[in-house]
This record gives C-alpha cells, structure tokens and sequence, in this order.
C-alpha cells in the first residue's frame, strides 16, 4: 500500500498522476506493437539476408576447395599473401520510433580482378573464383551483421517497452488508483466526522442555551 | 642467361639428357591409373602414393603434416626434386635452358617473399609458399626471408637483368602491376632470344606457345570481368607465337562472341570450340589440355631436342596437379565427374 498524506491536494496530484499514467501506458502501448510491426518486417529482410549469406558461404567454400584443388595449397596461401586490406565501413544512426539503430555505409569489398594486389598472368581463373566468392561473402556478412544489431536493439526496446507497459498497467496505475481510492475513502470519513463533531457541537451549544 | 651461348651442341649432349628423360617419364603415372585413383578415398590415394615414386617425400613429411595437406606439400618436394635432378643430370645448352625454363619458380618465390613481407605475413606462413624449383636453392630462399625489409630484398638481385623491375617496385610501383611485369619480363626474356640455332629456335616456339595460351587466359578471364580494351592490353605477354600484341588488342575491343569466333582461327581453336557457357574454371583446363597435346606431339616429332624435356617437365607438373586435384576433391566432397573435368590427361 502506497503511503499518502489524504488529503485533497495530494489526491488532485494522484488524479493527474493517474491520468498522466494511463496515458503513457496508452503510447507506450501503440510504440510496442509499432516496434513488434517494424521487428517482423526486419526479421522478414534478415531472413532473406541470411540465407543469402548461407548461399554465398556454400559457394565461395566450393570455390576455395576447387581453387585449393587445382592450384594447390600453396597457390591459395600466396594469394592470400596479398590479401591486406579490411572491410571499411562507416556507423551512421537511424531513428526507429525512438530507438537507434545502426546503419553500416559500408565500401564494397568486391573488387575486381585488375584492381585486386596479386597478378593476372601468374595466377588462375579459379583463384579469380574464390576470392570473388569470399568478397561477396564478406559483404553478405556486413549486410547481416547492419540488420542482426538493428533487430537486437529492437529487440531490447521492445522487452524494455513491455515492462513498461506491464510495471504500469499491473502495479503503478492500480497502486495509484487503491492510493486516490484510500485517499477518497479517508477524505469522506473526515467529512463525515467533521459533520458528526459539528452536529455535535451545535448539540451542545443548544443545551448550553437552554 | 640462354642468348650469352653461341656454341652448338654436340648431339650426344641431347641424346644423353633425353635418354634420362625417357626413363624419368616411364615413372610417372599413366593416364589409366587416373580412373583406378578416382574411385579410392583418401587414405587409399595416400597408401597409393606410398608405394610410388612419392614414398620418401610422403615419409619425409609424415611427421609435420597429415591428411591432404601431407600430399599438398610431399607432391610439390617431389616436384621440386625431379626438375632439381634435371638440372643435376644435363649439361651445356640443354642445362641452360633447363635452368631458363625453370626460372619460373624463382619468380613464384620472389613474389610471394615480397608480397608476404609488404603485408607484414610471418616468415613461416611465407615459408611454406616457396618451391625452390629453380636456379636458387632453399638455403638462397631462407637467407632472403630473413631479410628485414623488402628494400634489402631487392638488393640481392641487383646484378640480375630484372632489377630495375624490382627497383620500381620500391618506388611505389604497385604490387599487382609488378607482379605482371615481372612474369611479363620471363616470358619475354625467353622468347626474345634470336637464333640460326634450331635447338633454340624449338625452345623460343615452346615459349611463345606457352605465351599464347596465358595471353588467351588473360583475354578470357578480363573480358568476362567486363575489363576495358586498355586494362587488357596492359596485361599481354607480347611475342606470342600466333596471337600477336596486334592481334590481341583488336580481339580485346571485340564483343565476347565476335572474339571466340576468331580465337577458333588459331591453334589452340580445340580448346576454343568447347567454350560455350563454361565457367572459366572450366575453360582454362580445356587450354592446357590442347597445350599438352601439342606439347607431346611436338616432342614425339622432334625426339632430339629440348623438346621431350621441356614436356617431361610439363607432364610432371601436370601428374602432381593431377594427384592434388583427386586428393583434394575428395577430401572436399567433390563428385567424381566433377573431380574428372578438371584433370588434364593426354
């Protein structure tokens, strides 16, 4: 039971409190089922997204075993020698109903063959193969990872907004209601007794008189 | 190197070395085995090569690798010493150009010492990419890794003729640029060399030859990437031995079709022919299959020369692709069709 002072003020401040409440329980409601909206729109994408990277893993791992086959292990590991740049990219923010999420602008990895660091004339086709795979692989990665942070902020929001939604509609706004209620109740017996001393009073004051 | 020797070789100097050859060539693997390796698994394929001409190399390695990385590396020491040995075994102008040829591998070591040094690799994952196959030895090769910068690298070769292209590369040249200039200056060094000396001229004809089927590669594989007519003269051999710079400038500027339809009009139009919606993959194994051919049909006709040495060194390079691709293939799950397109038997 919430300890209140009963008294006419503070059951005014309870009502707006209340109000106030019930209120915020009403948006926060509308931006949880607006946030669950946008999760499973993303959480369609990222599907798509992530099989789209499952593909893309398959293909450059047959590419690699081919060009490992053919070339050879030691082919492989020389090509592998020039490889030394990473993916650059940039975090930018979006505002998703309050939440932020990351935006990866991210530089493509896929280069192509005359503007990667090894030779044309002392390598393969199917060296070519295998790091084309591997740098779509990459950026498939990159693509998976923008959309995996977004729906794990989401996520987060989304339970952070449930428990919100549910601390106000089954403890604070009841609490404050049994709180207006105890207040109301109590404000009532002191008129009451107010009303029963001055009946009282006036009584006594009438037998004085007489 | 080859142009410096005037002198003609005494017949006997061909018969010795392509008697050894002979004998070197009845050992390698004949091309009915390939069906038998096919259809073994791994350890099979290993215990196979146990009991062939690979025995000491896989022993020898046993110990540091296993599995297919065990084949990987006792396939390339097996390689290393057979061309070593041919080297060890002839003498006069067929060494010479034995050692010439072979030099390719000295450029394979240098590029991967320097790429890996330029990208800060350790000196072990640089170590196990070399293949001391050719004028220098792996002592040479470990002594050069050590070496701090790619600057006192570079130092080592300032006498060689292509030092000015390593030169360049520490002023900035890019890496892929030198790479291409440097397999650019082997191929043409060789096939440079003028001669009244038919032995030689054989040898030239070989190499331009071979300029020929990496200029087609080159062409393929940068046409289908969508490469401009220029960025693909820039990576031409030029002295090819049908497909001339000329020649290869206007196939660059045509549209993919119109560019197969005249490729068929050269020697390797075999390969050509069967090039329809194949992936490059593909593609560049039907070229060296046609370059094998003529490799041993032109050794078969000239059995006195360097020829039956150069495709001994060709075939045996081939077997040990050949004995990797199976391998592998089957480690990694391939299908056995799929493991076959990719084998090269002639």
């Amino acid at each position: 039971m919430v300890e209140v002072q009963p008294t006419r003020m503070e059951l005014i401040k309870l009502k707006r409190r209340i109000q106030m409440a019930k209120r915020g329980h009403a948006l926060l409601k509308m931006k949880r089922d607006g946030l669950i909206m946008e999760f499973r729109t993303i959480l369609e994408d990222a599907k798509a997204v992530i099989e789209e990277m499952i593909k893309k893993y398959e293909v450059a791992r047959e590419k690699l075993a081919l060009a490992m086959a053919v070339d050879g292990a030691i082919a492989v590991k020389s090509i592998a020698l020039a490889c030394h740049a990473e993916p650059k990219f940039t975090m930018k923010r979006k505002n998703i109903m309050g939440v932020v999420v990351p935006v990866i602008k991210r530089e493509k990895v896929r280069r192509s063959v005359y503007e990667r660091d090894y030779g044309i004339i002392g390598t393969s086709a199917r060296l070519d193969e295998a790091v084309s795979a591997y740098e779509e692989l990459v950026d498939a990665i990159l693509e998976v990872a923008e959309l995996e942070t977004t729906l794990k902020r989401l996520i987060e929001e989304i339970e952070r907004t449930k428990r919100r939604v549910n601390a106000l509609e089954y403890k604070v706004i009841p609490e404050m209601e049994e709180a207006a209620k105890f207040i109301s109740f109590k404000l009532e017996e002191m008129d009451r007794e107010n009303i029963i001393r001055l009946k009282k009073i006036k009584t006594k004051k009438a037998k004085e008189q007489q | 190197m080859l142009r410096k020797i005037i002198r003609k070789p005494r017949a006997a100097e061909w018969a010795y070395i392509v008697a050894r050859v002979r004998v070197m060539k009845r050992k390698l693997i004949p091309k009915d085995e390939y069906n038998k390796l096919l259809n073994m698994d791994l350890n099979e394929i290993i215990r196979y090569l146990e009991e062939s001409e690979y025995k000491n190399e896989i022993n020898e390695l046993a110990i540091r690798y296993s599995g297919v990385e065990l084949l990987d590396y006792a396939l390339y020491l097996n390689l290393t010493r057979t061309y070593r040995k041919l080297v060890r075994i002839s003498k006069g102008l067929p060494r010479e150009m034995i050692v010439d040829y072979l030099r390719k591998w000295d450029f394979w070591n240098l590029k991967n010492i320097i790429r890996g040094k330029m990208f800060g690799f350790p000196k072990e994952e640089i170590e196990k990419t070399l293949v001391p196959a050719g004028e220098f030895d792996e002592e040479f090769w470990k002594m050069l890794l050590a070496r701090e910068s790619v600057e006192d690298i570079i130092k080592e070769f300032a006498k060689k003729p292509y030092y000015p292209i390593l030169e360049e590369l520490a002023r900035a040249c890019p890496i892929s640029e030198f790479e291409d200039r440097l397999d650019k200056f082997y191929y043409t060094s060789l096939a440079s060399i003028h001669s009244d000396n038919i032995d030689i001229m054989y040898f030239v004809d070989f190499i331009r030859m071979e300029i020929d089927i990496k200029n087609v590669k080159t062409l393929l594989r940068l046409k289908l990437e969508g490469a401009s007519p220029e960025e693909i003269a820039a990576k031409i051999i030029p002295k090819g031995y049908q497909l001339s710079e000329s020649e290869l400038r206007k196939l660059a500027a045509m549209d993919y079709e119109d560019m197969l339809k005249n490729l068929e009009n050269y020697w390797f139009s075999e390969a050509v022919k069967q090039i329809k919606d194949q992936p490059l993959s593909k593609i560049e194994v039907f070229f060296d299959k046609v370059w094998a051919k003529r490799v041993l049909s032109r050794a078969n006709h000239f059995p006195l020369s360097i020829l039956p040495v150069l495709a001994f060194i060709l075939m045996k390079k081939i077997e040990v692709d050949n004995l990797r691709i199976i391998a592998r293939g089957k480690a990694e799950g391939m299908s056995a069709e799929e493991i076959k397109e990719q084998l090269v038997v002639v």
